[in-house]
């Protein structure tokens, strides 16, 4: 991935949420790391343009999420905090075809695409089931299913483990190694983070500390231990 | 419209319909039954506005067209569009739109609270009562041939419960206001 | 929950074309109502009776599908009888059985798909004035489908936090949490749509 930061600022209703800041990412797993409140939410929210800068730029694999958002959108896909919000047909099968639809492509196309993505995360017996009964576990990866149907080449994902049982929890870390994607995640859970590339960590709408999981992690355990 | 709107009128649609499935509720001091329904649809009025609101009750009746049971009583189909009673459902989308319309003009956020109260039960009145009777009386007239007094006597019993119903819905409007207010204001 | 009425089958009904079904039901609506000689309607009503009978579905199942209705009818017909004649009261019977009649048949014989495909149509030329997107009609549909049993589920969370506190239900302190708790995911569900592309411009 290519994600670029350009002296970017957000502010929302006379506040500062994010402080000018430049940054690029390139590795392959990403985590973001911070307080509730710190801006790593906001700042993830732009890489999909669902968020746009107050000033400076950010560019997708060259695409600029606010000139062409619709090229810069098709880059990334999103996993929301809660699966249950991000699944909005009652049916999973017309659920994850939805996206490829408004793509124009032929019907016979959209049906080979979700198979495929029903298979490749094992959940092709869920297809036909309603949104409404599948458990946490079974939603955040009919979520995975429904978003990289449309072969985004990043996924940022907002904490993913947040409403899993322990289980469902081990599942989505396994499925997030084996992802062929590249993979942006926000997360209070920092055992799921450790054997990433990079760890940003959040500070007041700040990135404070940037580097190897071990350090920014031990960083932030220190911080917020003292602070408390 | 945004995409915010648009999810914002199914989800009150949504709520409409679900309305319509629980159990009515038993108010202590009437022994009248309130049917929740045809309080969601004032209720849209007044949270959503006229246009969220209208937009609402259109998509509950869409999906009633289409087949689906979502009207209280399991009631649904293209039957209920052929009904005697159709002119109420019709006057809901109306219900909504005027209730919603009076709500932005007349409820301000720097209001007390029981001036907002006052302002969202004169809206929910007009709607939900003086509008949506209008629309059902005309139509059971019109259809049946039964005649305007008639029809307005037939159709009186039933208007206590719902001023009752546009008294729930100003003080049900006014607490959501408080807590996720999403009425637009004038400029 | 949100079961449709639509019944499945092969009759001639159900292969009729969508279109065609709606316009005929508003064309013989309309003519109903110019008509006002009561066994003319009462054997439209028979007609519309011995419809349902094609559906291949059992007595009982099809007074089940009437019943909504069927007390409607005979109220306003009693009512018509008492006020105004007897004579306008079983015209009232006839016309009002019969228009709920075919209107039954049109749900029972036609998917809730192909009513979202004929909306979605329909509305084209709205789209082309400004007024609506077509596409929106469909998605709108599925959401409020969705979301219906996501605020049972709530409804019934609220309705067990009153009883556990020994509270008595009452429509306020039920609406007023529906309706703030449900409206606060209107955000997120509304990225999430964003977020995948599904209502992109042009």
């Amino acid at each position: 991935m290519d994600i670029r930061f350009d002296k970017v600022e957000v502010r929302f209703e006379g506040r500062t949420v994010i402080h000018p800041l430049t940054v690029t990412l390139t590795e392959r797993r990403i985590g973001i790391i911070g307080l509730n409140g710190s801006g790593k939410t906001t700042f993830a929210r732009m890489i999909n343009g669902l968020v746009k800068p107050s000033a400076g730029r950010v560019t997708v694999n060259g695409f600029d999420t606010v000139s062409a958002e619709n090229d810069a959108r098709q880059q990334s896909g999103f996993i929301f905090q809660n699966p249950q919000n991000q699944i909005i047909l009652p049916i999973l099968r017309e659920d994850i075809a939805l996206g490829l639809k408004s793509r124009k492509l032929p019907k016979a196309n959209v049906a080979a695409a979700v198979n495929a993505v029903l298979d490749r995360f094992e959940i092709g017996h869920l297809a036909d089931r309603r949104a409404h009964e599948l458990s946490g576990g079974e939603l955040q990866l009919a979520a995975l299913a429904s978003v990289l149907v449309t072969e985004p080449k990043i996924l940022v994902m907002d904490e993913p483990t947040n409403q899993l049982d322990l289980r469902n929890r081990n599942l989505v870390e396994r499925t997030i190694q084996t992802l062929p994607e590249d993979v942006i995640v926000i997360s209070h859970d920092l055992d799921l983070i450790t054997g990433f590339d990079r760890v940003l960590m959040f500070r007041e709408g700040r990135i404070e500390a940037d580097g190897a999981p071990g350090e920014v992690i031990g960083r932030y355990r220190a911080l917020n231990g003292a602070e408390a | 419209m945004s995409t915010r709107d648009l999810v914002l009128s199914a989800l009150f649609a949504a709520i409409i319909v679900a309305l319509g499935l629980v159990p009515p509720i038993m108010l202590g001091f009437i022994p009248v039954p309130i049917t929740a329904q045809s309080l969601g649809v004032m209720l849209a009025g007044v949270v959503l506005g006229a246009k969220r609101g209208m937009i609402s009750v259109l998509l509950v009746l869409v999906l009633a067209a289409i087949g689906l049971p979502v009207l209280s009583g399991g009631r649904g189909g293209l039957a209920v569009f052929m009904a005697p009673t159709t002119g109420y459902l019709i006057g809901w989308v109306f219900t909504a739109l005027i209730t919603g319309y009076l709500s932005q003009v007349m409820v301000g956020r720097d209001q007390s609270g029981l001036v907002q109260t006052v302002n969202f039960f004169i809206a929910a009145l007009c709607g939900g009562v003086v509008v949506l009777y209008g629309f059902g009386i005309v139509y059971l007239a019109l259809v049946t041939g039964m005649g305007f007094t008639q029809a307005f006597l037939g159709s009186m019993a039933f208007i206590p419960g719902d001023v009752i119903k546009a008294l729930i819905a100003a003080l049900a409007g006014r607490a959501v206001m408080v807590g996720y207010p999403l009425l637009p204001q004038r400029a | 929950m949100m079961r449709s009425l639509h019944v499945d089958g092969d009759s001639f009904l159900h292969r009729l074309q969508p279109g065609v079904k709606l316009t005929a039901l508003a064309i013989v609506s309309l003519c109903l109502f110019t008509i006002q000689t009561p066994a003319v309607l009462a054997i439209a009503a028979i007609i519309g009776l011995a419809g349902h009978c094609m559906l291949r579905i059992s007595p009982r199942q099809i007074w089940l599908r009437l019943r909504p209705f069927a007390l409607i009818v005979v109220v306003v017909a009693l009512f018509t009888a008492i006020l105004n004649s007897p004579g306008e009261g079983l015209t009232a019977f006839f016309r009002l059985a019969a228009l709920a009649l075919f209107a039954s048949l049109v749900t029972a014989t036609t998917t809730t798909g192909d009513f979202i495909d004929v909306i979605t149509r329909a509305a084209l030329p709205l789209e082309r004035i400004g007024l609506v997107r077509a596409q929106d009609v469909g998605l709108s549909i599925g959401l409020v489908i969705r979301f219906v049993p996501e605020i049972v589920s709530r409804y019934e969370a609220i309705r067990d936090a009153h009883h556990a506190r020994g509270l008595k239900l009452n429509p306020i302190s039920v609406a007023v949490p529906l309706i703030i708790t449900t409206l606060r995911s209107a955000d997120e569900i509304a990225s999430a749509i964003d977020a995948r592309g599904i209502r992109r411009q042009k």
